[in-house]
């Protein structure tokens, strides 16, 4: 993964999730991981394309997903409904465009394509020859982890 | 270059409080440790010289280099199942113990594990197999645990070994005391040399649980002349016992220049064998490039002798701090050499690389252990990258290479480092300065 490109993404994530939180946000140490990786439970997939190909991942425990919808939208709820679930998709939307705005800054240009939400046990991603930058990020309501994984164009 | 990651660096931190060491092996599938102080050496031996009447468990005798030492089957000792060992070889693990010398068969030898004492555990009084009094402790080392023997205790004292067989041995010693067979005792590897091998081996262990630099076909010649200079120079005592120590071993392994801009005269040199024609795209992979250095040095020596080629340096690391500031990497001293001179421009932040230098290198946080996607190549600059990395992934990456390298590409090792396949490689040397055509 390029390296221009991963702070935009590390600092648009902490942004974004200290903003809509209201929250302490630990940012902790970023990685790489190879092509498959287990998903958490509650996944919202946002589409890369332009100068590069890839996708955003923002992964979480449906527990958690819970508990952050719960605080966007000042109410307690108590199941993964549609509410919950525009929610999170909309934290997706607002952490990746934030990135794409600051990379468009640095002079790359990256299009996006509307986040999705997937949820279920027990689920994998991978991507044929891509490893993934993973960027955790730790707050009062569970374990977040971003997982971008994007190359550039042949 | 080191392709260490963040992470390892940590574990590197955590290492240095390492103050007991052991030789792991393993009993009936089963691991465990002696205190590498009682270890004199390793060997592999057969057709031991019976005793007659011995306990079962005692193998016979067996002569280490004039000495006669008794050998002792841990696997009857402790009541293990004995695997029958391939070709009637057995490992043996020789012990030197306060009174005497004598040595144990065990399955298999593993490797030497350097661990912190304060992570030893006491042995749980439920322990199978093994008599909770022989052993001194359980170490958890990299998701497996050991047992440690404590083999004083065990062997040490002989009167006790004999009033064990005493009791529980005696029916099962008068079967196998039977066969009054006496062989002449053959050792598969003798003398001095086993001892050498056996050293280096253990500071090629220490050296992963240091630095994390792997012994493997691309380095053993240097690691071996090395050995040689290192026991000149250290006497008897040639182990590597802390981080200062193993840095030491390793410091003439590095590649001059590491760290820094090549110099005009070794970029010269570099640069000589590159094909005197070439146009359109010249891909190159440099993986291990830390800060840049060597990627803005290598863009420089291309671009000078092939100004009409279309350049494309994909440059890769795993440390992420490095790298990040590669793109942007500022050069502070005031001349670099006549090689450079076309390629700087005053920056606001001091001299810096041109656009066309800076375009053309691609900086990726990426960690090549993992799949690496590459174009076809026309050369490759590795140096001392692969001797950090775990040796089957450094077979994978000598695999890569061989596939996508184009013909009569060029790679450039570190100083100390050979390809692992010499074979697919045609050698070429300038005045010290060496590199390998794909054949």
């Amino acid at each position: 993964m390029r390296v221009e490109y991963i702070n935009p993404f590390v600092e648009a994530a902490y942004n974004i999730m200290t903003e809509v939180l209201q929250a302490d946000v630990e940012r902790k140490d970023l990685y790489l991981k190879k092509t498959t990786q287990p998903v958490m439970g509650v996944a919202a997939l946002v589409g890369l394309a332009g100068d590069v190909e890839g996708r955003v991942l923002i992964d979480m425990s449906q527990d958690t997903a819970i508990k952050i919808a719960s605080t966007m939208n000042g109410e307690k709820l108590t199941g993964l409904d549609e509410l919950a679930k525009a929610s999170i998709t909309e934290l997706a939307n607002m952490i990746t465009a934030q990135a794409v705005t600051k990379l468009f800054d640095l002079g790359f240009k990256f299009d996006l394509t509307p986040p999705s939400i997937i949820t279920g046990e027990n689920m994998s991603v991978s991507n044929a020859n891509v490893e993934a930058l993973i960027v955790p990020l730790e707050m009062p309501q569970g374990l977040v982890e971003i997982n971008v994984a994007i190359r550039e164009r042949a | 270059m080191k392709h260490v990651s963040l992470k390892e660096t940590k574990n590197l931190k955590d290492q240095t409080r390492i103050d007991f060491k052991m030789v792991t092996f393993t009993l009936a599938g089963k691991d465990y440790g002696i205190d590498i102080m009682k270890v004199k050496e390793i060997s592999k031996a057969s057709k031991f010289t019976f005793v007659p009447n011995a306990a079962p468990f005692v193998k016979g005798v067996y002569n280490l280099r004039g000495d006669i030492i008794s050998v002792i089957d841990m696997r009857i000792f402790f009541n293990l199942e004995a695997e029958e060992a391939e070709g009637n070889t057995e490992n043996m693990i020789i012990l030197r113990l306060d009174s005497h010398v004598l040595s144990v068969i065990v399955d298999s030898i593993d490797k030497v594990i350097g661990i912190s004492s304060e992570t030893i555990q006491p042995p749980h009084p439920l322990f199978g197999d093994i008599n909770i009094k022989y052993i001194s402790g359980v170490v958890e080392n990299e998701g497996r645990l050991y047992v440690i023997l404590d083999v004083e205790r065990i062997l040490g004292d002989e009167e006790q070994v004999d009033g064990r067989t005493v009791e529980s041995r005696s029916a099962s010693s008068i079967s196998s005391a039977a066969p009054l067979s006496v062989q002449e005792s053959t050792v598969s590897t003798t003398g001095n040399a086993v001892k050498e091998d056996v050293d280096i081996g253990f500071i090629e262990e220490t050296l992963i649980t240091f630095l994390s630099f792997y012994s493997s076909p691309v380095n053993q010649e240097w690691i071996r002349s090395r050995f040689s200079a290192w026991k000149k120079q250290k006497g008897e005592d040639v182990q590597l016992a802390n981080v200062q120590d193993a840095e030491a071993y390793l410091s003439p392994f590095a590649s001059p220049f590491s760290g820094s801009y090549w110099n005009s005269d070794f970029a010269e040199k570099a640069a000589s064998f590159l094909p005197a024609d070439h146009t359109g795209n010249f891909y190159i992979w440099n993986p291990g490039c830390e800060s840049g250095y060597e990627s803005y040095s290598v863009a420089c020596l291309v671009k000078n002798r092939l100004p009409d080629v279309h350049l494309r340096i994909i440059a890769h690391d795993n440390d992420l701090i490095r790298i990040s500031t590669a793109p942007g990497l500022v050069v502070n001293q005031a001349s670099l050499g006549s090689l450079y001179d076309n390629f700087l421009t005053e920056g606001s932040r001091g001299k810096q690389f041109k656009k066309e230098i800076k375009d053309a290198i691609l900086f990726e946080y990426h960690d090549i252990t993992h799949d690496n996607t590459l174009p076809k190549l026309d050369m490759v600059v590795m140096r001392d990258t692969v001797s950090y990395i775990v040796p089957d992934r450094q077979q994978h990456i000598f695999n890569t290479l061989e596939e996508v390298m184009k013909p009569g590409g060029l790679l450039i090792l570190g100083t100390h480092e050979q390809p692992i396949n010499p074979g697919a490689w045609e050698k070429v040397e300038n005045s010290g300065v060496v590199a390998y055509k794909k054949k």
